[in-house]
């Protein structure tokens, strides 16, 4: 815990954290001082001017809270008529050239000029004489479109791509009220995280052209999720909705806090990745190729368990914990060997050191954690003469060229549980559609060890099975999520005290506390 | 009235050459300077009472005094040569005329502040100018007055002259050091402030031309000669820049103290036509107008000046005649500092061009009286909310012609479309 | 201040002349960060094309080893690059207020009347440019006027007639 420091807001006296700034430091105990450039992530610029505040007693009477640390006696004076006439004659100055466009901005909803606007002036406009003129609809590359008009010059941006991604794209051109950001000619941005420049705005002058004019903010639910794109498994939030006669679908992901895992930010990948939870996916049951009732499917696939000597069954490393739990406890009650493998999902040299990590699975330490073996080696060994191979979504193209595939299946039959419709699927003896992770609640583990639960965001019109219901039914004695989940505390002993519902929202780190206590 | 001490070699043929600068005793206190401890020179030039002659009029020895001790990081001086303050135009000619007393100044405040390293940021207008400096330097580094050993003594300053390339607010002592970092000049919040981190994050002095200039001849001649010119408050002398409507504009070394309407009379040969007096601005653009009653009483001092709800600022005086339209002038004035604004602050952005459009529009005959509050109200507004005071440079002076010349503006508002076309 | 960030690209591959090569290597010895080279490169430049394109500005970033966007900020932000070619003589009169109480209007308006010429503008013949630029220090002298970096002070239209006369 960090120290503890007395100071006054207002005359009250508040606790704060020592060592943060004013902005900080009074917001984690409630108390909001509007800001703009200001971020946490990006530290005090200090150009907005949004967040002056009084100092009673010594040093200067007007300081920027932003870039003001807190001290122990401090007197702030935040609510007297004087700052919030500051505030009110900053938000003018910010509106003057601002082309208050927000019917047709995607940022309305979520903008911090549009909610101050709201708090603190709501008068009528003083500004009558020509606007500042600057241009539109600028394409900056990276799938970022840019308004200079919209733009309220407060650098979050170009810090964003100095500081953080080390690539600079961006820069604040020309000075005075001409200033506007741009890129310089020819070199857009081109970084891997350089969406996030979207959310940082904190108006509507930096927008994704993959989400542009697609959905008004306040129509969609969001609800929080982790992302499934590789092993950093970055906190999200999915933005979803369902339109009138139509299906529920995903329009957007974007990253959460969550100091112990990704911050404020995600990779561009990870958060184009919802299109994948929208697209390509099987939604039938299939004998052969032919569609069938999922029972009529189940029942096939059980005679066909029944018949086999050798059953290989094959979990993808994207599963949740309690999927992989259901599955092992299917495959011990079938004397099936069980195999993780899945050395595919590594794309060695693809990550950084920042974000993205070098395999794609999201949950390769759930396999470790409960013993799976994922080795070629045995997966490949146990192949040779299996009769049957239950496949539960784990992707073998990955880890396979077309000829690899053919070999190693031979004359093996296959039950193919996957989200998505591709070849394998099509190849299969047995298709069964299953949910997708934005579909089911579940727990996954990163690579750091941070273990995280996400609930179901998606409800689909089709709703269709997750991996345990369709284990259960394949002979699992774990009927659903909740009894893995109850396995699943008795294998990893930091969960002893965890239900689903109240695991933190960052997340618990197992190499803290309960790495050893894992009993697999 | 005038003195010729800053000045003393200005008149002399050849003296910004090292040859005749010497016979003229320049460099002759380097001795006297190197058998002093740091510290009693930084005594000295306390004692002195030399005030920042940039604008702010800071004690520079105390400023020196804030360097803190033992960073294990390089000190820097930067010398402010950006003079870009319009009607400020004074330390051109210690850059031409005689730029060793600047680089013997230089060596006097490196060895005070144990800075090895000094960078000269001239304004990039300066093009003539800064081939004199440069030339100056290099015959300074020849005759071994710069470089690893000064002049014989175990001490080394380099100098290095960085060109601005059009920008006021690069006079702006920390936008000044991002600029010779090669950023934007757009200042810094402070604090921190540049003694503790100002250029690469070392600790950092930075001086006016003309405050480093005057510091060969408080060495050679000591506080107490110094403080014989000008008053208690506010010693020494200082050039005195006088522009606009006077008979004789010009630069002109004067003791502090004196009262204006004397100095423009005397040494400017009044107004000139044989003109009315309607208002004079006493230091520089951003300074706020006197009235011809207020300038009355008037000394040329900080004390006077700060008296008159004005500033003694860079000492740039500009005359107004009878028949200066006061509206236009504003215009003329907020026209500068919107052009010159960083950007950064909002206020000073988005509204310095704000009240230079409500300006043309009182001009075109097309405000009202509200626009005339709105513009005052701004002035308000603006002010002191931003990170450096270019803005209030621009509010202040603004508001006290608002305040001092109102009914000019009113007539604009109520004057019926002939009136204003005669008023154009 | 108008937009500057409309850069011209020439199409060419810029590089430094071996003259102003070597000043740069002189120079980024008296600094100890090789971005504080920014605005004396692009001086180096100007001085060597009498203006900056955008390839200039590629060749410069990457020579000092920096971000495009900053050295972009820095042409766009000091007024005194030129961002297009300049008239072959280039008249710069100063607007603000000694050298306004004192008639510089009278050279703006003569270079309109008799020569076509409005600030920002070049004559057509590319003979002369014209800016409009802020106090140039030189306000006991106003007004005044420089042309090709040459200050030309208490000017008037005569004196401003005989000195155009001049300007081959
Ligand atoms: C907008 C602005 C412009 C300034 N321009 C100059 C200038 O051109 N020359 C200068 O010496 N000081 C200028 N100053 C003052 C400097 O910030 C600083 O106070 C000064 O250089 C310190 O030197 P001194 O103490 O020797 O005066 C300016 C300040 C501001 C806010
Ligand atoms: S685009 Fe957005 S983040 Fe970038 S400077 Fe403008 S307002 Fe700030
Ligand atoms: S007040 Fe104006 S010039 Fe000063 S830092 Fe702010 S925007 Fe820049
Ligand atoms: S948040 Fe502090 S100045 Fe912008
Ligand atoms: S006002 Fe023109 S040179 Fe100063």
């Amino acid at each position: 815990m960090a120290d503890k420091i007395k100071l006054f807001v207002n005359g009250e006296e508040v606790e704060v954290e020592s060592g943060k700034n004013l902005v900080d430091a009074v917001s984690a105990v409630g108390i909001e001082i509007p800001h703009l450039c200001y971020h946490p992530a990006l530290g005090a610029d200090g150009n907005c001017r949004m967040c002056l505040v009084g100092l009673e007693e010594g040093g200067p009477p007007l300081v920027p809270a932003c870039k003001t640390p807190a001290q122990e006696g401090m007197k702030v004076l935040l609510d007297a008529e004087h700052i919030r006439k500051i505030q009110h004659d900053v938000m003018e100055f910010e509106l003057i050239n601002h082309p208050i466009d927000c019917p047709v901005c995607d940022q309305a909803g979520e903008c911090k000029l549009q909610d101050y606007y709201m708090g603190y002036d709501r008068k009528d406009s003083r500004m009558t004489v020509p606007q500042v003129t600057k241009s539109k609809k600028l394409d900056f590359g990276g799938g970022v479109v840019h308004d200079q008009e919209r733009c309220i010059v407060c650098g979050r941006c170009v810090r964003f791509l100095r500081q953080i991604t080390k690539t600079g794209e961006l820069g604040i051109i020309n000075r005075t009220d001409t200033a506007r950001v741009n890129i310089f000619p020819g070199r857009p941005i081109d970084n891997r995280y350089g969406l996030n420049v979207v959310d940082l705005c904190p108006v509507g002058a930096m927008t994704s052209s993959d989400f542009r004019f697609k959905q008004r903010v306040w129509f969609l639910k969001k609800v929080p999720s982790v992302c499934h794109g590789c092993a950093k498994g970055c906190s999200i939030t999915i933005d979803h909705n369902r339109e009138k006669y139509q299906d529920d679908i995903i329009y957007r992901f974007r990253p959460r806090l969550n100091q112990q895992v990704n911050g404020y930010f995600m990779c561009n990948d990870g958060r184009l990745s919802y299109r994948r939870e929208n697209e390509g996916r099987l939604t039938q049951f299939r004998l052969g190729k032919n569609e069938r009732d999922m029972l009529d499917v189940i029942t096939g696939c059980n005679k066909e368990i029944a018949h086999s000597r050798k059953t290989v069954v094959l979990v993808s490393p994207d599963l949740s914990l309690e999927q992989m739990v259901s599955v092992k406890a299917l495959a011990e009650k079938l004397g099936a060997t069980l195999s993780g493998f899945s050395d595919g999902y590594i794309k060695t040299g693809d990550g950084d050191d920042y974000l993205i990590s070098d395999d794609k699975a999201a949950n390769r330490k759930g396999l470790e954690i409960l013993g799976i073996d994922s080795s070629r080696k045995s997966f490949e060994e146990a192949m040779a003469d299996a009769e049957l191979l239950i496949n539960f979504n784990n992707d073998l193209s990955l880890s396979y060229d077309e000829s690899g595939i053919r070999s190693l299946l031979g004359d093996t039959r296959t039950i193919a549980c996957s989200t998505h419709d591709d070849e394998l699927t099509g190849q299969a003896h047995f298709a069964l559609a299953i949910s997708s992770y934005s579909e089911y609640a579940g727990t996954v583990i990163n690579c750091d060890n941070v273990l995280q639960h996400f609930t179901k965001a998606v409800t689909k019109n089709n709703e269709l099975p997750d991996v345990c219901a369709i284990a259960a039914e394949l002979g699992s004695p774990l009927q659903n999520a909740g009894q893995a989940y109850a396995e699943l505390q008795r294998a990893i002993g930091a969960l002893s005290e965890y239900q689903p519902a109240d695991i933190p929202a960052e997340g618990l780190n197992l190499n803290d506390s309960e790495a050893a206590n894992v009993t697999a | 009235m005038e003195v010729k001490i800053l000045s003393a070699k200005f008149d002399i043929e050849g003296a910004n050459k090292l040859e005749v600068a010497k016979q003229h005793g320049a460099y002759a206190n380097l001795d006297r300077l190197f058998s002093m401890e740091p510290a009693d020179v930084i005594e000295e030039v306390k004692k002195s009472g030399l005030r920042g002659r940039g604008g702010a009029g800071f004690p520079s020895g105390v400023k020196w005094g804030f360097l803190p001790k033992d960073t294990g990081k390089p000190v820097y001086l930067a010398v402010n040569s950006d003079e870009s303050e319009p009607a400020t135009f004074k330390d051109r000619y210690i850059l031409v005329r005689d730029p060793h007393m600047l680089i013997e100044g230089i060596i006097i405040c490196s060895y005070a502040i144990g800075s090895h390293d000094t960078y000269i940021y001239i304004r990039g207008e300066y093009t003539t100018q800064v081939k004199e400096l440069q030339a100056a330097i290099d015959e300074a580094y020849e005759a071994g007055y710069l470089g690893d050993k000064v002049a014989g003594h175990d001490f080394r300053v380099d100098v290095t002259v960085h060109r601005g390339a059009g920008a006021y607010v690069c006079g702006e002592e920390t936008a000044l050091l991002e600029s010779i970092e090669g950023k934007k000049g757009q200042p810094r919040s402070k604090p921190p402030f540049p003694a503790v981190a100002g250029l690469y994050d070392c600790p950092t002095i930075i001086n006016n031309v003309q405050s480093i200039a005057s510091l060969p001849y408080i060495i050679e001649n000591g506080a107490d000669a110094y403080r014989q010119y000008g008053t208690e408050k506010s010693p020494g002398t200082h050039l005195f820049g006088i522009s606009g409507h006077v008979e004789k504009p010009g630069m002109y070394e004067l003791p502090l103290g004196l009262p204006l309407l004397e100095v423009l009379e005397k040494v400017a040969g009044g107004v000139w036509k044989g003109r009315k007096l309607k208002g004079v601005i006493p230091g520089g653009s951003s300074t706020p107008v006197l009235t011809p009653e207020e300038a009355k009483t008037v000394t040329l001092d900080y004390e006077s000046m700060a008296q008159h709800k004005t500033m003694f600022g860079s000492g740039g005086i500009v005359v107004l005649d009878e028949t200066v339209d006061i509206v236009k002038l504003v215009k003329n004035l907020i026209n500068f500092y919107h052009h010159e604004s960083c950007g950064q602050c909002t206020p000073c952005r988005e509204g310095l061009g704000w009240m230079k459009k409500i300006t043309q529009k009182i001009l075109d005959g097309e405000g009202t009286m509200s626009d005339v509050d709105l513009l005052r109200e701004l002035c308000d507004n603006i002010e002191m909310k931003t990170v450096c005071v270019l803005s209030a440079a621009c509010t202040m002076p603004v508001r006290s012609y608002l305040d001092k010349f109102r009914h000019e503006f009113e007539a604009y508002v109520t004057a019926d479309e002939s009136s204003v076309a005669e008023a154009k | 201040m108008s937009d500057r960030s409309q850069l011209i690209s020439t199409g060419e591959p810029f590089q430094f002349d071996k003259e102003r090569d070597a000043e740069f290597e002189r120079l980024v010895k008296r600094y100890p960060t090789r971005e504080s080279m920014i605005l004396p490169a692009l001086w180096l430049t100007q001085e060597q094309e009498g203006w900056i394109s955008q390839e200039a500005i590629a060749y410069i970033a990457d020579r000092i080893g920096t971000f495009a966007s900053k050295v972009y900020e820095a042409a766009t932000f000091y007024t005194m690059y030129n961002l297009h070619p300049m008239g072959k003589h280039h008249i710069c009169v100063c607007r603000t207020l000694s050298c306004w109480l004192r008639g510089k209007q009278e050279i703006i308006d003569y270079m309109r009347d008799e020569l076509g010429l409005t600030p920002g503008k070049k004559t057509e013949d590319g003979k002369f440019s014209l800016e409009e630029v802020e106090c140039l220090g030189h306000c006991g002298t106003a007004p005044v006027v420089q042309v090709d970096g040459e200050f030309h002070e208490n000017m008037d239209v005569e004196k401003f007639k005989s000195l155009l006369a001049t300007l081959k």
